[in-house]
């Protein structure tokens, strides 16, 4: 049994207006606060394409390896719903602006782009019950309503739930990284849906399925994992899969059947007769080509070329414009490349993980990450004590002098305070001193780590190893 | 006296201080009361005050299609029976910045779609010359309106020749400009790819004076073009040595009568030194076939919005697709209901290559053989319909209505300028000559139009008695 899984995914784009009239777009706005004659569908008013959603699109095609079109244009896409004022949505059908594009996954494997297309978002409904048919009251705001969306359609090139999910955290990175979308899944900014179907051990394949709602990037791979599941069971059981529309429910981690293909709309599609052909110039493209950012996947080459980091780090460095930038700004500020990249990955992305929050470099400035280093770097501090510092620095935001100050972690590494707590702990473990002496130097370890405790972790760890070392050995009396 | 004046007669006495520009409004608001229980152009009355300019003390009517702010625009459908524009149309708003007063919103066909308005939600208009007649359509209010001397002048809106068609059974002038010329930013659209507005006046003079004013690219209609055009400009220069095509396809099956008036027009030209060839442009057989496919898949999709949830009639029901189904049965009469099935058909998956697809084909051809017309001759003439006015209920099947358009819809197919102005009459009742030419030549057209007129002689407005 062989999957076959294909994505359709929806990004909003983060334009100041509406992809056909000059609304706002403000996710905070309270409802039906951004709305004009256009975006709810007045009698007589016609769309204007705004310029910058062309410019995002192809920014977008283009960090996706795809042929920008000098000429697309707009299609109706006709289906009622009262989220949708119009009674259509304006999409591009016909001739997409990009096509045939592709994104690499870390295993090498290519997942090709088949379009990407300029289209409208439309108004978010909230029902008074679970669903629309079972509400006595649904409210609408069209403050979404006009929101522009490129939607990208894959190939059905992915076999692993794995590799879905890699390929939406993929282009999540490289949207944010283009600045034209904030890849945000769980509040719809970026939405996928799966194409899933499964071929069997004698090539025959199933009916395609279409899993809806996945909001999280989790949730693609569960969801098609699931449905992975669910059809190869219905095809070992002998029975034909129905190819049909199915949506996420998260709640119980099951696809559950929205409409079968006979109750699927006929779209009617025809061309928008209110806008024009869209035409760029090759220099437009050009121009746009040129001021594209570093990708993630260029950037992290370079972080393992030039700076020699692991390939682990580069790459969760690279994927996020913000932490890249930190990033830098450490390494030109003289600190070591590896060493930035270690502290950046293991001790402050930490935190933010730890508290499911995206990374803010205003929790944690340049300047006070730095001076922890520098003091653990020269051993003023212990690697321990630079850890606690950064958590009180990411928790109430002080400077992190005051913290070591206040703490008391100033290291203590002259042998003249050292030594008598060393003999101390020696002496009140004579056993662990006989073993010592049968030659098992190990041990060593053990009397530092009391030494830590007894210095409540201000000793450096080295120095007291020697010490001790000597005065076991009898070299210090 | 202020009766029968043109648009450019008014604005003369004006000038002058004949008369105040209140009292010119006064005038014409008056007249309406008086004429109009008889004419029935009107929708609803309404005094929209624009800025000073050259059209100050100029009252006009706008066709119930287009959006003024704070009018209802109804459409003459029951579904937008108490809707109330929340803003102005560009066209409108280009009259009102140049002084216009709005005082009438005119009867039509529901969403245009008809040529009487017997398809009219709220009542048939009369044509003031026979009131037994219908004053043709879908902009019959505003031609009859404008005939009956209720105002110097109306905006109509031509999508198949709902302003030209009007014009010829009411005696007068209607321009529909190039498509692209005019927005159409709150003209409710019927078929967005054909809707053009353009003005209906009682001479060429005016039609160009208005037409003039409603020209300009605007950002809100992404369809509209940047042009230098002045339709006044060479107006009364000479048409001698122009050559003018009349295609044997829109003469074949003429009636006597009208061909008896046509072959006097043609004589007019020929005074005039033109010369006039009859031609054939084959592909215009299929022009009504192409439009009705085309019209109907636009307007279908166009009139999905009325869906009761955020405007007009709304009927509640027991569910989402119940409240679409009653509102959209109560709301929407016969004709209109006809075509949006219609069109859904034709943009069906399963039938669009066959239908829509083919239609847009057809269109292109149309477009290409009337092109190749225009690179040895000026202009296309004929009579704008196939006959006079009709009486009220007289024609029973769709067909004999969509065929009244026969020969206005090439120029909407290929979005070209075409007028209809005067031509004769047949039994005391107006026949229009059509104009048309290639696009952006506007000029031209109305030059022909204003060179005809002049020879013609002027004629007449149908008296009408309160």
């Amino acid at each position: 049994m062989k999957t076959v899984i294909g994505l359709e995914i929806h990004a909003q784009l983060l334009t100041e207006t509406k992809a056909f009239c000059t609304c706002k777009i403000d996710v905070n706005a309270k409802p039906n606060t951004n709305i004009c004659p256009v975006c709810t569908g007045q009698p007589g008013a016609l769309p204007v394409l705004n310029k910058k959603v062309v410019e995002f699109a192809i920014m977008a095609g283009l960090a996706l390896n795809c042929e920008i079109h000098e000429t697309s244009s707009f299609d109706r896409k006709n289906y009622f719903y009262p989220d949708l004022p119009k009674g259509y949505q304006i999409t591009q059908y016909f001739h997409p602006i990009a096509t045939e594009g592709y994104l690499n996954l870390d295993n090498g494997k290519l997942v090709r782009i088949r379009r990407i297309h300029i289209e409208e978002d439309a108004g978010k409904m909230v029902h008074s019950s679970e669903n629309i048919t079972e509400s006595k009251e649904s409210l609408i705001d069209f403050n979404r309503c006009g929101v522009p969306l490129i939607e990208i359609v894959t190939e059905p090139d992915m076999e692993k739930s794995e590799e879905a999910k890699e390929f939406m955290e993929k282009l999540r990175d490289i949207l944010r990284t283009l600045g034209v979308c904030s890849g945000n899944m769980e509040e719809g900014a970026l939405r996928c849906d799966a194409n899933v179907s499964v071929v069997d051990d004698n090539g025959r394949s199933s009916s395609r399925v279409e899993v809806k709602n996945i909001n999280s990037f989790r949730y693609v791979q569960y969801a098609i994992e699931y449905e992975a599941e669910r059809i190869s069971k219905v095809l070992k059981d002998g029975k034909d899969v129905k190819h049909e529309t199915r949506g996420w429910d998260f709640v119980t981690r099951t696809t559950v059947s929205l409409r079968s293909k006979e109750e699927e709309n006929d779209y009617r599609y025809f061309p928008e007769p209110d806008l024009p052909i869209l035409k760029v110039s090759k220099s437009q493209i050009e121009n746009i080509k040129q001021n594209l950012p570093e990708l993630p996947d260029q950037k992290s080459e370079r972080y393992v070329k030039t700076y020699g980091l692991a390939k682990d780090n580069a790459n969760i460095i690279a994927k996020d414009k913000i932490i890249s930038a930190y990033f830098e700004k450490l390494v030109s500020s003289k600190m070591d490349p590896k060493d930035s990249s270690n502290w950046i990955v293991n001790d402050l992305l930490a935190l933010f993980n730890a508290d499911s929050v995206d990374f803010n470099p205003d929790k944690v400035p340049i300047e006070s990450l730095k001076v922890l280093m520098e003091y653990t770097n020269s051993g003023k501090i212990s690697r321990l004590s630079a850890k606690e510092v950064l958590g009180e620095i990411y928790k109430n935001n002080r400077n992190p002098q005051d913290i070591i100050k206040e703490k008391n972690l100033i290291q203590v590494s002259d042998e003249n305070s050292l030594v008598p707590v060393i003999k101390k702990v020696i002496e009140n473990n004579p056993s662990v001193v006989e073993q010592y002496k049968k030659g098992k130097t190990s041990v060593v370890g053990f009397f530092v780590g009391n030494v830590m405790k007894e210095t409540k972790g201000k000793a450096d760890p080295k120095i007291v190893g020697d010490l001790a070392k000597k005065i076991l050995d009898g070299e210090i009396e | 006296m202020l009766s029968n004046l043109s648009v450019e007669d008014l604005i003369e006495q004006i000038k002058s201080n004949e008369i105040s520009p209140e009292e010119v409004i006064n005038h014409f608001v008056k007249k309406t009361a008086l004429i109009d229980p008889k004419i029935k152009s009107c929708i609803s009355t309404s005094f929209v005050k624009g800025r000073d300019g050259i059209l100050n003390g100029i009252p006009f009517m706008v066709k119930d299609n287009m959006e003024v702010i704070g009018t209802k625009t109804t459409c003459a459908s029951k579904i937008l029976e108490n809707y109330v524009s929340p803003y102005t149309a560009t066209a409108v708003q280009r009259l009102l910045d140049a002084g216009g007063t709005v005082i009438a919103k005119t009867n039509m066909d529901e969403f245009a779609m008809g040529a009487s308005t017997e398809y009219s939600s709220f009542f048939t208009t009369r044509n003031p010359w026979d009131l037994q007649r219908v004053p043709g359509g879908s902009s019959g209010g505003s031609a009859s309106a404008v005939a009956s001397d209720m105002v110097p002048f109306a905006l109509g809106s031509d999508t198949g020749g709902s302003i030209r068609q009007p014009a010829s059974f009411c005696g007068i002038v209607g321009y529909k400009p190039t498509y692209g010329l005019v927005s159409r930013y709150g003209l409710v659209a019927f078929a967005s790819s054909l809707d053009q507005i353009g003005p209906l006046t009682k001479n060429v003079r005016d039609a160009g004076l208005i037409g003039n004013i409603l020209i300009g690219k605007d950002p809100k209609d992404s369809t509209t073009v940047e042009k230098q055009i002045d339709l006044l400009k060479n107006i009364e220069n000479s048409i001698e040595g122009f050559k003018m095509a009349i295609p044997k396809e829109f003469t074949k099956g003429l009636s006597d009568d009208v061909k008896n008036v046509l072959f006097d027009a043609i004589d007019n030209f020929k005074k005039m030194g033109v010369k006039v060839d009859e031609v054939s442009i084959p592909s215009l057989k299929y022009a009504v076939a192409v439009y009705y496919i085309i019209a109907p898949a636009e307007a279908s999709s166009n009139l999905s919005r009325y869906d009761g949830i955020r405007y007009g009639l709304s009927i509640d029901g027991e569910s989402v697709d119940d409240i679409y189904t009653k509102t959209k049965d109560e709301g929407f009469g016969r004709e209109v209901k006809r075509r949006i099935m219609l069109g859904t058909f034709t943009l069906s998956a399963t039938y669009y290559d066959a239908y829509f697809d083919k239609a847009q084909k057809v269109r292109s051809k149309i477009v290409y053989e009337l092109k190749q017309i225009f690179n040895s001759y000026d202009a296309i003439i004929g009579p704008t319909t196939p006959g006079v006015a009709f009486k009220i209920g007289q024609l029973s099947s769709p067909l004999e209505y969509y065929l009244q358009d026969i020969y206005t819809i090439p120029a909407n197919l290929a979005g070209l300028p075409a007028i209809s102005l005067p031509m004769g009459s047949i039994n005391g009742l107006p026949i229009g000559l059509q104009i048309m030419s290639k696009r952006f030549e506007d000029e031209k057209v109305l030059r022909i139009g204003r060179n005809y007129e002049m020879i013609r002689g002027k004629f007449p407005l149908p008296e009408v008695v309160a």
